[in-house]
């Protein structure tokens, strides 16, 4: 177990080697100059010139880059050009509503998928089924940011309710910081739950048949007990993989999600730091979604051990 | 067994309602929006948040608008665009127009405390020389600083240059005075946060980034006595105790947010937005000039480096239809050719303008024959994050191509742009607007030899430039002015479209006077 997860960890350094090659020469291929739009249009070419010498970003990408990869080994991953804060205090300032968002949305997700999902499988055979079917593809389909548009206007603007942007850390107002993230976090939980719910049910389906649910019914246990104690668990672990991919989706829904909503998070410090050209704040945020994302799925493999005993990484 | 699975859903319902009633609690008290006139917090939503906040270093907007604040120049613009002492108290020139002696107020408190003298206005002159724009452009002219006594500062020059007040004036790269220790300190970084210190009503207080500036009015405060000159100088009052920039880059959001009270002022709000804003209550508009759009062509190569294509070019183009078009309410355009604003009443005469709106397809069309260009595809080049230039650029095409020249349009992305803009090969003409400028020097399409003019070369513009700087009068400047528009309309270095003007929103409740950009003394909240 120990050494599969050692193994597993150390697999993810190519990827990461990979991940920084490609977005250090996507981002210094793109033009776009952090000089030219720090200092405004009309800046003279010397004091440009100046800037990017300060900068570092008139030596050639090669040197760039190697320069960067010998201070990441050893944790320091840079400047932020536009604003000289070091790059891991920005993702570590970022990291909270990121966080609190996603997990927010993962647990509005469950709190909706799994009743909608047991209701469905509950009432198989009755209209109930094709209306959950139309739900949840809708749901899977809506674009994130027109769902965001059209909620925001009903609930915040004509009807008041929740309030139409802004973030409020939990750690100081826990109540409030709910509140201000209600809507975002619907928003990104409603496109996933169709995803989660369907598989959810397919999944409750195919083990309504088995053998042991028929053993379940036939010790005279209620329906209830036997849907929610033999079928949902069943149905649990090919749900927990899309649950673990669904860590990527949320992560590409913040982006959209916290623009619109003005939350100071991780999606919005790059999209800030693209069209800022903020080399090293890009390159820091985009290695550092790709850890969460291996380690995420390394934990979704690890949870299947105690999802399923009979699974073994040995 | 229905009857638990029905529990276990009423009770998840229940969990839900409870959960946003008692958020709907905990909001609303964030909501009490009434305040007296004096104190409280005044929540703006601002659009982009700037790379830095000094003042001297860049020509940002949203640094400007948000540093005029904090900091403070010798001299500034009043609400008539005319240059009237602030830090300063008054000058005197020699009579060979090289030395200016400027008498500094007494007892104005910097942030940190410590009394405003002459070593610290040299200190300021010296770093501003090096770090801002127009700083740079008066350097040349400068032969040395040298304080006379605690409130006195002597600058000499190596020539008379008249520009000079009007260039240390300039609320764009300012000359912001800063204490002499941080001046020194910082050479010619930007200021860190903690080096923000000026003598401005207000003060940073924190800036969290990517959020949110915060300000905090500043006690110690020394106001001069005149409150009606206005603009940026006069008897500055910080009624506010604090003062929220709220980093809000959707525009939609900023709206949304003033409609239901979570600010109280937005920045930059679509014009088309204008009558819907009118028609309710509780928002009102704010409008102020914001220079003019612009087409520049490419001079140093063809087509466009033969004058006549040039005239073509200006004889194609129906700029009332084209303005027209784009901002739709003519309160937010003006069809005026001259370089400066009429509201800048120093700078701005219509003399020497009447070939700006020399509308004639026929001629056009016979200039294009005589002139040198061969048919190729010309390109447009224009930013894809401004609608207003994306419009503009459509119909120049429509136009263009209504007389014969042949033309492809390039969106790009802003930072792209700028570096497009770099260099003649990747364009034929480009769309931008310019923000108002104070001064000839700062015209940025007319920087001779440089990208922003489409490499404009002329002896004219030069000698114009020179005379300017001796132009005492204000007959002499006035002849200068005209003199610099006909050039402008015979050598066609770029072709003015309209001036524009721009639009925030602000909460009914707000007293707020408007000029050019947001400044927020002299600005509070009633109850009404």
């Amino acid at each position: 177990m120990l050494r599969y997860v050692v193994n597993r960890i150390v697999s993810l350094l190519p990827v990461l080697i990979i991940v920084s090659i490609i977005v250090f020469l996507i981002i210094h291929l793109t033009p776009g100059n952090p000089a030219t739009l720090i200092l405004g249009e009309e800046a003279s070419p010397t004091s440009i010139h100046q800037l990017e010498e300060k900068l570092g970003l008139n030596q050639p990408i090669v040197v760039q880059y190697l320069d960067w990869l010998k201070k990441m080994v050893t944790g320091d991953f840079g400047q932020s050009v536009y604003s000289s804060e070091p790059v891991t205090h920005m993702i570590a300032a970022n990291l909270g509503p990121t966080f609190s968002l996603m997990v927010f949305a993962l647990i509005l997700t469950l709190i909706i998928a799994i009743p909608m999902a047991v209701i469905a499988v509950w009432k198989r055979n009755t209209i109930l089924d094709p209306i959950f079917i139309s739900v949840s593809l809708l749901g899977v389909s809506i674009p994130a940011f027109w769902l965001a548009i059209l909620l925001v206007l009903i609930f915040a603007v004509a009807l008041p309710v929740f309030p139409v942007a802004g973030y409020v850390p939990l750690s100081r107002n826990f109540l409030g910081g709910l509140y201000h993230l209600f809507l975002p976090a619907f928003i990104l939980a409603a496109v996933e739950t169709g995803l989660v719910a369907r598989m959810l049910r397919d999944g409750m389906l195919e083990a309504v048949n088995q053998n042991y649910t028929k053993t379940a019914r036939a010790k005279g246990l209620t329906e209830s007990t036997v849907l929610l104690k033999h079928v949902l668990a069943n149905a649990l672990i090919p749900t927990t993989t899309v649950i673990g991919t669904m860590v990527a989706g949320l992560m590409g829904g913040t982006v959209i999600v916290e623009t619109i909503f003005t939350i100071p998070g991780i999606g919005q410090l790059l999209i800030d730091s693209i069209y800022r050209r903020d080399y090293p704040v890009i390159q820091g945020v985009i290695l550092f979604i790709a850890v969460v994302y291996v380690l995420v799925n390394l934990i979704v493999d690890l949870l299947y051990t105690l999802l399923d005993p009979r699974i073994r990484y040995d | 067994m229905k009857h638990q699975s029905e529990k276990l859903l009423s009770a998840i319902v229940a969990l839900i309602l409870l959960f946003s009633l008692s958020a709907c609690g905990s909001g609303a008290s964030n909501q009490s929006s009434s305040k007296p006139a004096k104190g409280g917090t005044l929540k703006v939503a601002y659009a982009s948040e700037p790379a830095t906040l000094d003042w001297s270093y860049t020509s940002a907007s949203a640094t400007r608008d948000i540093g005029w604040n904090i900091f403070e120049t010798l001299f500034t613009l009043d609400k008539n665009y005319d240059i009237k002492p602030m830090l300063a108290s008054s000058y005197r020139v020699s009579k060979d127009r090289k030395v200016y002696t400027i008498k500094l107020r007494r007892g104005v408190k910097f942030h940190d405390g410590s009394v405003m003298t002459a070593s610290d206005v040299k200190a300021s002159f010296n770093r501003w020389r090096k770090v801002s724009s127009v700083g740079q452009i008066t350097d040349p002219y400068i032969k040395k600083i040298t304080p006379v006594d605690e409130h006195t500062i002597q600058v000499t020059l190596k020539t008379p240059y008249e520009s000079f007040i009007s260039n240390i004036s300039a609320p764009k790269s300012a000359l912001a005075i800063i204490p002499a220790k941080i001046a020194n300190q910082a050479k010619d970084k930007p200021l860190s946060n903690n080096q923000l210190t000026g003598t401005g009503p207000y003060k940073l207080s924190t800036w969290t980034k990517g959020q949110k500036i915060e300000l905090a009015r500043f006690n110690q405060y020394s106001a001069r006595k005149e409150t009606h000159w206005g603009g940026l100088t006069g008897k500055k009052t910080a009624y506010f105790k604090k003062i929220d920039f709220l980093i809000v880059k959707d525009a939609q959001v900023r709206q949304n947010g003033l409609k239901t009270g979570l600010y109280d002022y937005a920045q930059s709000i679509p014009t088309d937005l204008y009558d819907s804003i009118q028609s309710s209550g509780q928002v009102k508009p704010v409008t102020y000039i914001n220079g003019y759009s612009a087409v520049t062509p490419d001079k140093s190569e063809p087509p466009f480096n033969d004058i006549k294509a040039r005239q073509a070019l200006n004889d194609a183009l129906n700029k009332e239809a084209i303005a027209k078009a784009t901002y739709g309410n003519k309160k937010f355009y003006q069809m005026d050719g001259a370089l400066f604003d009429p509201q800048q009443k120093q700078l701005y005469t219509k003399a020497g303008t009447r070939p700006y709106l020399a509308y004639n397809e026929g001629k056009a069309r016979q200039l294009l024959k005589e002139s040198s260009y061969d048919g190729r595809t010309l390109k447009i080049i224009y930013s894809n994050n401004n609608d207003n230039y994306k419009e503009i650029a459509e119909i120049v095409k429509q136009q263009m191509e209504a007389v014969g020249f042949k033309v492809e349009l390039i969106p790009y992305e802003w930072a792209t742009f700028l570096t497009k803009w770099e260099n003649p090969k990747n364009w034929d003409l480009e769309i931008v607007g310019w923000s108002t400028r104070f001064s000839p020097v700062e015209l940025g399409m007319l920087q001779l030899n440089t990208n922003s003019s489409g490499w404009y070369k002329s002896r004219k513009w030069e000698s114009l430039l020179g005379q300017w700087g001796k132009a005492v009068t204000e007959k002499q400047k006035q002849e200068v002015l005209a003199q610099m528009n006909r050039t402008v309309y015979t050598e066609l270095p770029f072709y003015k479209i309209a001036n524009e003007k721009t639009l925030d929103i602000r909460s009914s409740q707000l007293h707020y006077d408007s000029w050019l950009g947001e400044r927020f003394w002299n600005t509070w909240k009633t109850n009404e």
